[in-house]
C-alpha cells in the first residue's frame, strides 16, 4: 500500500454491506498455524465482572455452543491457539455483527474476554462536532472474569496495566506480516507495518493492555479513523511469542478474520514517568465518576473537526492577514508553546550574507542590522524586502532563523539554519497547501551554503537528511502546562504523546516528518500535523543541552501565522530499530 | 443568635461577646480575615443544647459539599443548595440553584476541575493557630452561618486549538490548574423537611499559587 493510512479514503461500509461480508466468516477464523484442541469436548462457564456470564460447550469439530447470561444456545465455529498456559479462542455469533475473543489462563482459571462488534452506532463528539462512528470500526469491550468451577470466586482478576508501557517489540506473524509496535502509551500503540506499507510510516491506534502475569500480557489495537480493523493477542515476553486474532475490514474492504502465531524481539524500553505506585489499573478513559459507556475508549479523531479550505480560500485568508511573531518586536516574555523557548539571539545583526541552495533552490541575499527585522532579496526577483524575523543561536556560531516570504502565493516561509563556522546552510522551505487541504503546509529541506566575507564556502560538504534520531524519544515541555513526548519512530515519521495529570503517557497521534543533521547532536526536525490541524512545527534540536527552539507555521480562516515554539527536553529512551528500515531490509526479506 | 465555635485550636483567651461580626464583613485582606476569624472564635462560647444537632448537621453538610467537589460530583454539590441560593466565586455572583448555581458547578467547576482538595502550596501555608472555623446557629434554629477554611485546586480550560490541548482533553486534562487557599463563608437555611441547605456561599480567596502536589516550589499567581 502506497497511500498513507491517514490519506486513504476508506469506504463508508454500511451495516448491510458488513452483514453480507460477515457471512463469509461463519466458518470461523482461519489460521496458517494449526489450531490447537485443548478445549475439545470441554464445557466451561465464564463469569465476568460487570459483564456477561458465558456458558460454552466445545465440540470436536471446532464448533461450540454458547449461552449468554443463561439465554438460548448459539452455535458457532471457532478457532483455538495456545501459548504456554494460555488458551485463546475466537468466534463470531452467526447472524449478528459481534463475537468474542477469549483468553483463559488454564493455571489460574482467570479469563479476559473481549466482546467485539461492528456497526456500533456510537455517537461521539459534542455539540456541532457530533458524529457517528463508522460502522466498519470494530468496537471492543473488555471483561475480566474467571472459569466458574464451583470454587470460590478468585479475589484478583486480570486487570489493565501500565507494565507494558514504554516497550517496543518487533513481531513477525506466521502470515509473514511484520510490524514494529511501540507501546508508548497506556491507551495507544504507535505501530509500523513493515510489510504492508511501502514508506514504513508509523501510525497510532487505540489500545488496551491487560496484565496476566509478569511475563504474559493481553493486548489489542483498533485502527480507528483508518480501516477500523482490530488486532488482539496474548504475548509471552520471556519467549517473545504471541497468539492472536485479526478481525475487521482492510483498505480493500475485504474481511480479515484470521488467527495467528508470531514471534518477535524486544527492541527497547522507554522510561515511563508516572508515580512509582501507579500501576495503571484504571485506564484514563474510565477514570471519571460515572461508569464508562460500553465500548468507551480514548481515541483521538482530529480530522473530524479539521475544517477543509481550498488553496484559493487559504490564500484569500492569507492576503487578509499574514502575521509573523505577533507583528513586531517582543513586548514581554514568551508564552504558550514558547514559554520554555530558547532566547532570541543577535547572531545575525551586523551581517550581510547570501544563502545559496543547491539544485535550483533559492538564492537569497540578507542584510541584518536589527535583532527583529531584516532585509532580504531573492536573486530571482531582485527586490529587497524588510520582514520581521526571529533568530536563535542553536549551537555555537550556528544561527537558526525564520521569516515569511513577502508576497508569496501560496503563502510561504523559510526557516534557515546557517553555520557560520562551517559555511553550511539548510532551509526548511514551506508553503500553505497540500494536495489534500489548502490549510495544511507543505515543507521540504533544501541544502546549500552561506556566502559571507571571510568564510570559505564548501563545494561538496552539505548538511544531510539523517536517521540518527530514529528510535529516540524525548519529552518536550513547552511550558509548565504543556508537555508532549516525541517518538521518532521511523526515518519519515514520528508520534507525539500527551501526558495525563500524573504523567502517565496517554493520548497519542502521529505524522510524517523529516530529520536533518546539522552537527553532531544538533538536528532539524520538521513535521506537519497532517489530516489533524495542518500545523507545522520546525525545530532545531540540540541534544547536548536537551532543548529545542523553532517555529510553527499555520493557516486557517483567520490567515497565516508564523510563530514560535520551544521546549525543554528529557531523553526518555531509545528503540534499536534502524535495521528494520530502508531498502536493505527489503532486500533481506 | 447563639454562637457555637469549634476551633481546631481553641484560644485560651476569654470570650469576647461584643464581637459578633461575621468574617465576610471585614474585607478581603488576609490579615484582616484571619483576625476576624480569631475574633469570631472568641465570640461564641454559648453552649446551646438545641443547636448541637444543627451544628453537627451543618458540619456534615459542609463535609459532604467538600467531598462532592473533591470527587468531581458536581451534581451532588448543586443538590445541597436552597432554591434561592447564591454563590460568589472569583468575584462573580451566581444565583438560583436551578440556573446560576447549577451553571457554575456543572459547567465552570467541571471544566476547570475545581474543588479537589489540595495541600497548601509550599510557602503559602496558613499558620496552624490561624486555621479557624466556626458555626453559628440562630436562636430560632432556622438559619445558620459558618466559616470553613479551604485549600483546593482551581483551574480553567486552556483556550487553544492546538492538538496538544485537544488531545489532553481526551483524558480530562487541557486545564490550567493552580492552588487556592481561603475561607468559605456560608449561610444556611433549614428547609421544610428539617434538613439544612446552603443559602449563600462565598469563596473568600486569601492566596493563589501555581502549584500542584509533588512540586517543591510555588509562585504567587494571578488568575
Amino acid at each position: 500500500m502506497r497511500t498513507p493510512m491517514h490519506r486513504f479514503q476508506y469506504t463508508k461500509l454500511t451495516s448491510a454491506q458488513i452483514a453480507e461480508k460477515l457471512r463469509a466468516a461463519e466458518g470461523g477464523p482461519t489460521s496458517v498455524s494449526p489450531f490447537t484442541n485443548v478445549l475439545n469436548g470441554k464445557s466451561i462457564r465464564i463469569v465476568t465482572q460487570d459483564g456477561p456470564t458465558l456458558a460454552y460447550r466445545f465440540g470436536n469439530d471446532k464448533r461450540l455452543t454458547l449461552s449468554e447470561n443463561n439465554g438460548g444456545n448459539i452455535s458457532a465455529r471457532y478457532g483455538e491457539l495456545t501459548l504456554n498456559q494460555m488458551v485463546f479462542f475466537s468466534h463470531l455469533i452467526p447472524g449478528t455483527q459481534r463475537g468474542y475473543n477469549v483468553y483463559i489462563d488454564q493455571d489460574t482459571k482467570l479469563v479476559t474476554v473481549f466482546e467485539v462488534w461492528l456497526s456500533s452506532g456510537i455517537v461521539a463528539g459534542t455539540g456541532a462536532n457530533q458524529y457517528t462512528l463508522d460502522d466498519r470500526e470494530v468496537q471492543r469491550q473488555i471483561y475480566f472474569g474467571y472459569v466458574d468451577d464451583g470454587q470460590a470466586a478468585p479475589g484478583n482478576l486480570h486487570h489493565y496495566t501500565n507494565r507494558i508501557v514504554g516497550k517496543g517489540l518487533y513481531w513477525k506473524q506466521d502470515t509473514g506480516i511484520e510490524t514494529l509496535e511501540f507501546y508508548a502509551s497506556v491507551v495507544n500503540t504507535n505501530f509500523v507495518e513493515l510489510t504492508r506499507h511501502i514508506d514504513n510510516l508509523s501510525w497510532v491506534s487505540t489500545s488496551d493492555y491487560v496484565l496476566v502475569d509478569d511475563r504474559t500480557f493481553v493486548y489489542d489495537r483498533t485502527e480507528c479513523e483508518f480501516s477500523g480493523i482490530h488486532t488482539s493477542f496474548v504475548a509471552d515476553l520471556y519467549k517473545v511469542e504471541q497468539v492472536g486474532v485479526r478481525f475487521g475490514f482492510n483498505e480493500n474492504d475485504e474481511l480479515e478474520y484470521y488467527m495467528f502465531r508470531g514471534s518477535g524481539k524486544v527492541v527497547g524500553q522507554l522510561a515511563y514517568l508516572e508515580p512509582f505506585d501507579e500501576y495503571g489499573r484504571v485506564p484514563s478513559w474510565a477514570a471519571g465518576n460515572a461508569p464508562p459507556a460500553k465500548g468507551a475508549r480514548a481515541t483521538y479523531r482530529p480530522v473530524r473537526t479539521f475544517t477543509h479550505m481550498t488553496d484559493a480560500e487559504m490564500h484569500a485568508a492569507a492576503e487578509q492577514s499574514t502575521v509573523a511573531f505577533g507583528g513586531g518586536p517582543p513586548t514581554g516574555p514568551q508564552t504558550g508553546m514558547a514559554a520554555n523557548n530558547m532566547p532570541f539571539s543577535d547572531i545575525l545583526v551586523g551581517k550581510e550574507f547570501t544563502l545559496r541552495f543547491d539544485h535550483g533552490g533559492p538564492v537569497r541575499d540578507y542584510r541584518v542590522t536589527d535583532m527583529y527585522k531584516l532585509s532580504y532579496r531573492d536573486q530571482s526577483e531582485g527586490v529587497w524586502h524588510e520582514v520581521d524575523y526571529r533568530a536563535y543561536e542553536g549551537d555555537d556560531n550556528l544561527a537558526w532563523f525564520g521569516h515569511i516570504i513577502t508576497g508569496s502565493n501560496p503563502r510561504a516561509a523559510t526557516m534557515a539554519a546557517v553555520d557560520f563556522t562551517n559555511g553550511l546552510a539548510t532551509s526548511i522551505e514551506c508553503h500553505m497547501g497540500t494536495p489534500y487541504y489548502g490549510n495544511e503546509t507543505t515543507y521540504r529541506a533544501v541544502f546549500g551554503v552561506v556566502e559571507i566575507e571571510g568564510l570559505d564556502t564548501p563545494l561538496y560538504q552539505r548538511h544531510e537528511l539523517t536517521t540518527e534520531l530514529v528510535g529516540h524519544a524525548f519529552s518536550w515541555s513547552y511550558s509548565d502546562q504543556t508537555t508532549s513526548m516525541h517518538l521518532y519512530s521511523s526515518p519519515h515519521s514520528m508520534s507525539w504523546t500527551i501526558f495525563t495529570g500524573n504523567q502517565t503517557m496517554g493520548a497519542q497521534w502521529c505524522s510524517p516528518c523529516l530529520y536533518v543533521k546539522l552537527r553532531p547532536g544538533v538536528y532539524l526536525f520538521c513535521q506537519n500535523e497532517e489530516a489533524c490541524n495542518g500545523a507545522q512545527m520546525t525545530e532545531l534540536l540540540n541534544t547536548k543541552i536537551s532543548h529545542d527552539c523553532g517555529f510553527s507555521y499555520t493557516g486557517s480562516a483567520a490567515g497565516v501565522r508564523l510563530n514560535l515554539v520551544g521546549a525543554i527536553g528529557r531523553h526518555i529512551g531509545k528503540f534499536d530499530i534502524l535495521d528494520y528500515y530502508g531498502p536493505k531490509k527489503r532486500e533481506d526479506a | 443568635m447563639s454562637t457555637r465555635n469549634a476551633n481546631r485550636e481553641r484560644s485560651a483567651a476569654s470570650p469576647d461577646g461584643g464581637r459578633r461580626s461575621f468574617f465576610w464583613k471585614l474585607g478581603a485582606g488576609v490579615s484582616a480575615a484571619l483576625a476576624s476569624t480569631t475574633g469570631l472564635a472568641r465570640a461564641g462560647s454559648v453552649e446551646g443544647g438545641n443547636t448541637d444537632s444543627d451544628e453537627l448537621a451543618i458540619r456534615k453538610l459542609h463535609q459532604a459539599y467538600e467531598r462532592a467537589l473533591d470527587q468531581g460530583l458536581y451534581d451532588d454539590a448543586v443538590a445541597m443548595f436552597a432554591d434561592d441560593a447564591e454563590v460568589v466565586f472569583d468575584g462573580e455572583a451566581f444565583r438560583q440553584r436551578s440556573t446560576g448555581v447549577s451553571r457554575l458547578y456543572r459547567e465552570r467547576f467541571r471544566a476547570g476541575k475545581i474543588g479537589k482538595r489540595m495541600e497548601p502550596a509550599p510557602g503559602f501555608e496558613v499558620p496552624a493557630g490561624q486555621q479557624r472555623e466556626s458555626v453559628e446557629v440562630s436562636s430560632d434554629r432556622r438559619t445558620a452561618r459558618a466559616v470553613f477554611p479551604y485549600s483546593i485546586q482551581v483551574g480553567m480550560p486552556v483556550e487553544t486549538e492546538s492538538s496538544l490541548a485537544s488531545m489532553a482533553r481526551l483524558h480530562g486534562e487541557g486545564v490550567r490548574t493552580w492552588w487556592e487557599g481561603g475561607a468559605y463563608e456560608v449561610s444556611y437555611v433549614k428547609v421544610a423537611d428539617g434538613s439544612w441547605r446552603i443559602r449563600r456561599l462565598e469563596y473568600r480567596t486569601l492566596s493563589r499559587a501555581d502549584y500542584r502536589p509533588g512540586r517543591s516550589h510555588a509562585n504567587p499567581f494571578s488568575a
